[in-house]
């Protein structure tokens, strides 16, 4: 199961994940995200509080709309990740590709400086 | 009725007996439904039934019979007829019969196109795994100087994980762990190419980061689908014990010593392979005394969940050698693979569980 719940803060999407992103559902997970984004957002904030598991599909629909808001200039963010998903994400070495904040204030703090 | 005829929602095709209906219905493919009367010449319509599935097993046929007429209707619907309508004919009744034919035809089409897509991606899934599994090694070095042992647990539909025994020149062997994103054929066929590539680098190659160096820099050349590797590869030496590692974003193996002693190998840096080109990845080195053990696995071991969503996690892999050492590679894969089932217990497998033992010889035997 995977929820992603989004708003629109001054021309920022955020997308806030809950439950798990794994082989069974990371298809929804990516259509979800790539409707929710429109071409005029600068930027997505993934707000992972509510996020329990991630697998190396979910890494990849990560990785891959990364790629596709790089190509028109725009960021991924991600912020408040668990522990649990901090370390998957040190692990893989994603934590040296995107940036990561604590909090999503902090995202849209270094968004805006 | 008259206005389901005249509107066009139905056309009818007319047969004076079985035979003429048998090749009518051969004649017109897309017919759904016949509706047959019992008492028919040269063929009567109890013939019909029996032989209407040979032409076409879809159809579905409602036999018309004589009020009262138990032993008929008994016989037809035996014979695989969907309904039956009495003479004299009502035509509300027949209307009803032939709406609810038509809707039960409409689903069973529906349901035969998912059965026909599920066939496909199931012998997709299971080719995908057959892949996987044919990679793998199957024989494993096994001497007084060191032992391996490595095994793999495919989930039902992720196929990623895969390991590998390279020889390197010197005596040396280079032990991989690895883990594809993404699952089914694109990620079984990203494994076949990682794969090649990690033993063609191996070849006249013996620092594990120059490897994967070349390795990573061959994976994102045409890498469009942002599929990705995280690779450990450890060169080991029998004959000193040097263990040599580089990690591509995969989880670090765990150390356990002669004594029981467990820890992690310390960190080297590195990103999983196929994502960004030109990385230099880090190298470290540590040695295994006579009875060491290294334990090198996939995210599959660690993040196995039971029924309550709690992970395995790297204290529980401690605790499968909490009360003695790994004493045979072998032994200590298989103990690792049970003690995960048996804390998952039933729960479902997310992810390729995969284990890779490597002990070396003497010590405490």
């Amino acid at each position: 199961m995977v929820n992603v719940t989004t708003e629109r803060i001054d021309g920022v999407l955020s997308a806030d994940v809950e439950g798990r992103i794994d082989g069974s559902n990371v298809v929804q997970f990516e259509e979800a995200v790539r409707t929710a984004i429109e071409d005029s957002d600068r930027a997505v904030i993934m707000d992972f509080e509510k996020l329990v598991y991630i697998s190396s599909a979910g890494l990849r629909a990560i990785l891959l709309t990364a790629k596709s808001l790089q190509n028109r200039d725009a960021k991924l963010l991600l912020c408040s990740l668990s522990d649990r998903i901090r370390e998957v994400f040190e692990i893989s070495g994603f934590d040296k590709i995107l940036p990561i904040h604590a909090t999503k204030a902090d995202a849209l703090d270094s968004l805006n400086n | 009725m008259r206005r389901e005829i005249r509107s066009g929602d139905y056309e009818f095709v007319f047969a004076g007996n079985g035979i003429e209906a048998l090749a009518k219905l051969r004649e017109h493919k897309d017919i759904d439904m016949v509706l047959s009367d019992i008492n028919m010449p040269e063929m009567d319509g109890l013939t019909l039934l029996e032989q209407i599935p040979s032409v076409d097993p879809n159809v579905r046929s409602v036999v018309v019979s004589a009020y009262g007429d138990m032993k008929n209707i008994r016989t037809a619907m035996n014979r695989g007829a969907f309904d039956f309508v009495t003479k004299p004919i009502d035509f509300d009744d027949l209307r009803i019969t032939i709406t609810r034919t038509l809707e039960t035809i409409e689903l069973w089409r529906s349901a035969l196109e998912s059965r026909d897509k599920l066939v496909v991606l199931e012998n997709e899934l299971s080719l995908a795994n057959r892949m996987q599994q044919s990679i793998l090694p199957t024989s494993f070095p096994e001497s007084d100087s060191y032992q391996v042992f490595a095994s793999m647990e495919a989930a039902r539909d992720v196929g990623g994980d895969f390991f590998d025994l390279l020889p390197i020149e010197g005596g040396r062997v280079g032990l991989a762990v690895a883990d594809v994103s993404g699952k089914g054929i694109p990620a079984a066929m990203f494994m076949m190419s990682s794969r090649t590539l990690l033993r063609g680098a191996a070849i006249g190659q013996s620092d594990p980061s120059k490897i994967l160096r070349e390795v990573n820099q061959l994976l994102c050349e045409n890498n469009d689908t942002a599929m990705f590797v995280t690779l450990f590869l450890g060169i080991f030496d029998p004959e000193t014990g040097e263990f040599v590692y580089a990690n591509g974003g995969h989880n670090p193996p765990v150390i356990f010593r002669a004594d029981g002693t467990p820890s992690l190998l310390p960190t080297t840096d590195g990103i999983a392979l196929g994502i960004f080109p030109d990385i230099i990845f880090q190298e470290n080195s540590i040695t295994l005394a006579p009875g060491d053990t290294a334990i090198l696995y996939s995210d599959g071991v660690t993040e196995a969940e039971n029924v309550e969503g709690e992970q395995f996690e790297l204290d529980r892999l401690y605790e499968v050698f909490a009360e003695a050492p790994p004493r045979d590679a072998r032994t200590a894969t298989d103990d690792v693979l049970k003690a995960v089932n048996a804390f998952a217990d039933g729960a479902p497998q997310f992810d390729d569980i995969t284990c890779l033992t490597l002990r070396r010889g003497g010590g405490a035997e």
